[in-house]
């Protein structure tokens, strides 16, 4: 079973707000849940929708198909009225619109100038589950706040109210906890012990710098904005310097900025963790919409050559599975390990059992305030003094590059890859994608799915897969296909734009989407 | 212990005025230490440029950085380990051209550094190309025809901004820079120490300097203000330099209002 809901309107009206609450309610009732936020960069007005997929089996992705619509304007019709079929359930504040195309009215003003928890009492209702679902996550999220009691009249009333359907969905026992991949990265990051967060807000990093913000007042650590990306990069090593464990994030743009910071890192060889989160680029782009354009800028950024780690999670678990590694690796070998997000990933809603992770982070030996601790953005001898002698460059240069071949070595105790299904062929993603592709896999008869988490160290086991394929495809949020030009570099296999599955209209894979170019394609 | 440098090589030039600078860093460093701070506990970070060397000269932990980048470096070491004795080191072409919105900001949020800039109103390791600080009418290979902008004058900036400790030395005077630099290293606050400093290659003030720096103590803001703008950095022919503490005063520093939590 996947069940869409559709929750539309503009900027300002509690849209998020509302898929959020419904979200959590259904996974109190026992179901898997994914919501996708899509969102303008503005304020208040323009149009703004989360679509929330439902489901009995673990799910990643969302449909192009709406079973109830909840539109809180017209646009919100007009803008998916093609995705609605005979059974749709419309409801809607807007009386013109309801007469206009008959659908539910739903008096969402009635006693609240917000209004938006109405619809939640509605939809509950409709869906058969007790109201209490979401009653409990109003509760939580919203008691002792200004809005609070008008909010639990609202979702009363519309709950008690009859709308003659009943889609009578039964409720069970919980399947996990519910987070964004950006609140699993700040879980992470708490977990491997994080002492102190640099950032600069930069959509879609910025909700991991407001969640560890917030966490602050439960744990041990200090959260520090600066004045641009420059300041927080260099701070950032600067802290590492002193023997903190030290994470940063940023986006396209803001990781720009970090890049001569990047490089340095690579020269003083001290442990940070960043989480870059994509977005539309290139330039200022599309700061609110998803993509998998800055793959090549996570491996190749920065002047001169240095070791480094990127890893992509696909999933909520892997955000907080890969930043624990990230700063297991980081710290273990004094390197720069990047989280590879995008804004799909990051501000989308999964489900997951939360398991506490069991890998130690190594404690740091050497550092500031502990005897002569010195580091160098100079090529240097073993004690960090400039050098420009032929002999001890190619000393220190040859020990930036064992660092490469220690971190390949050690990154294979992680999952650097995963394998989903069976079959003679093959459809390769990493990041985002792995929701919508695993989606897809019950209709590809014949394929197996393999998700690309490390991204460097590569994982070169990958070759063992493409070679014992049929047939093998590669689908990424990009224009040019950056992973394929990845496997082609590291494993010399030619990859023809045929079996490049791009989307580039900044919006993620759908399961129909990859289906679709898939079967097309074959 | 006599002194705190290293072996290496020194590749200043033959009676630069650095090494003047360097000896009242290490006069500094000797007698906080005899007054109980630990060796262990000082750190030297150093930016790109002449001045920045010093990271190669001083025998005490230290981080070489990147240009312009030496105020958010020291700024992060701090913040990691705020009992550390921070020693930032940079030029005018660091700290003032390419990382002035750092000091802006550093200003601003008192961190407990001191930053040391060694300014000689000239970049002087690429050769002699004008600064923030270099006076109108200056030729030299990137401008042919003189630059046209009046210099920035970093202590009317800095205590326009809010910063707690200003001050501005002489570097052909030991005693003094070796006492300011005490005096910085132990002020709880953002502390500046503008070092006038000769570079005898390519923007050589020397007799200027010496003819016509002045001792002042410590003033009130208003006063400090009005004395760091009678010299505006352009003049090097009359005018006189007023050389010494300037303003200081105890302010939240930064670790006070966000490293320790409200309980």
């Amino acid at each position: 079973m996947r069940f869409n809901i559709l929750i539309g309107g503009k900027a300002g009206q509690g849209i998020n707000e509302l898929a959020d609450v419904i979200s959590e309610g259904l996974v109190n009732a026992g179901f898997y849940v994914f919501n996708y936020r899509d969102y303008q960069s503005v304020i208040k007005g323009g149009h703004n929708f989360n679509i929330i997929c439902v489901s009995d089996t673990q799910i990643g992705s969302y449909d192009e198909n709406i079973d109830i619509m909840i539109a809180f304007d017209n646009e919100t019709y007009e803008f998916h009225k093609g995705k609605l079929n005979k059974t749709s359930i419309i409801a809607t504040s807007e009386k013109k619109l309801s007469e206009q195309i008959k659908c539910i009215l739903i008096d969402a003003l009635k006693y609240s100038k917000a209004g938006n928890m109405a619809f939640a009492g509605f939809l509950f209702k409709i869906l058969g589950l007790d109201k209490n679902y979401v009653i409990n996550e109003i509760d939580r999220k919203f008691k002792g706040k200004s809005l609070y009691e008008l909010d639990i009249k609202n979702v009363e009333e519309c709950y008690e109210a009859d709308y003659g359907k009943n889609l009578n969905f039964k409720a069970s026992k919980k399947k996990g906890s519910f987070l964004s991949g950006s609140e699993a990265i700040g879980n992470g990051a708490i977990d491997a012990g994080v002492q102190l967060y640099f950032g600069y807000p930069m959509t879609p990093s910025t909700p991991v710098l407001i969640y560890l913000s917030e966490q602050q007042k439960a744990h041990d650590y200090n959260v520090i904005t600066m004045e641009n990306e420059i300041g927080v990069i260099n701070a950032s090593y600067g802290a590492s310097f002193s023997g903190k464990r030290v994470m940063s994030g940023t986006s396209g743009g803001g990781f720009d900025l970090m890049t001569e910071g990047l490089s340095m890192g690579g020269m003083v060889e001290l442990p940070l963790v960043i989480h870059l989160s994509q977005r539309g680029g290139p330039s200022s782009g599309l700061p609110t919409y998803t993509s998998q354009c800055d793959l090549n800028m996570a491996l190749y950024s920065g002047h001169g050559e240095f070791p480094r780690v990127v890893i992509a999670p696909g999933d909520a678990e892997e955000c907080y599975d890969n930043t624990v590694e990230a700063f297991y690796l980081s710290e273990k070998f004094g390197v720069t390990s990047i989280i590879l997000t995008d804004k799909h990933l990051a501000e989308s809603g999964y489900i997951y059992d939360i398991k506490k992770t069991q890998i130690k982070i190594p404690e740091r030996k050497e550092y500031a305030g502990k005897g002569l601790f010195k580091r160098n953005s100079y090529e240097h001898d073993e004690q960090w003094n400039s050098t420009e002698d032929p002999k001890k460059i190619i000393k220190s240069v040859d020990k930036r590059k064992k660092k490469s071949e220690d971190l390949g070595e050690e990154s294979k105790k992680f999952e650097r890859i995963k394998v989903y299904g069976k079959g003679n062929n093959l459809i390769i993603g990493f990041g985002s994608t792995k929701g919508a592709i695993a989606d897809a896999l019950p209709e590809l008869e014949g394929y197996k799915f393999l998700q690309v988490i490390y991204l460097e160290p590569f994982p070169e086991e990958i070759l063992d897969y493409i070679k014992k394929s049929k047939k093998f495809f590669i689908a990424e949020n990009n224009s040019t296909g950056q992973l394929a030009d990845l496997i082609t570099r590291k494993l010399a296999i030619k990859i023809d734009d045929n079996q490049r599955i791009l989307k580039y209209d900044c919006r993620p894979f759908t399961p129909k989407y990859i289906i679709d170019e898939v079967k097309r394609r074959e | 212990m006599t002194d705190i440098y290293t072996d290496n090589k020194v590749t200043w030039c033959p009676g630069c005025p650095d090494f003047m600078v360097m000896a009242a860093v290490n006069n500094a460093v000797l007698s906080l230490i005899t007054q109980g701070c630990k060796r262990e506990e000082f750190v030297a970070v150093a930016d790109i440029g002449c001045g920045s060397k010093i990271y190669d000269y001083l025998s005490i932990s230290g981080m070489n950085g990147l240009h312009g980048r030496v105020v958010p470096t020291a700024f992060g070491i701090h913040v990691g380990n705020p009992k550390l004795k921070v020693m930032a080191f940079g030029g005018d072409g660091g700290v003032y051209n390419e990382g002035m919105g750092h000091f802006v900001h550093a200003c601003r949020y008192n961190p407990n550094i001191t930053l040391i800039v060694f300014d000689n109103q000239v970049f002087s390791l690429t050769t002699g190309q004008s600064t923030a600080t270099s006076e109108i009418g200056f030729i030299e290979k990137t401008h042919p025809f003189g630059i046209k902008e009046m210099p920035l004058n970093p202590l009317v900036l800095a205590l326009e901004l809010g910063a707690t400790f200003v001050s501005r030395v002489s570097a052909l005077d030991l005693n003094q820079m070796s006492e300011v630099i005490e005096e910085a290293v132990k002020h709880e606050g953002f502390s500046l120490i503008e070092v006038l400093q000769p570079c005898l290659s390519y923007h050589d003030f020397s007799d200027f300097l010496k003819k016509n720096a002045y001792k002042i103590e410590p003033m009130g803001y208003e006063m400090a203000l009005k004395e760091a703008k009678k010299w505006n950095y352009n003049e090097h022919e009359g005018g006189k330099v007023a050389t010494g503490i300037f303003f200081k005063e105890r302010k939240p520093t930064f670790e006070e209002k966000y490293l320790k939590k409200p309980n």
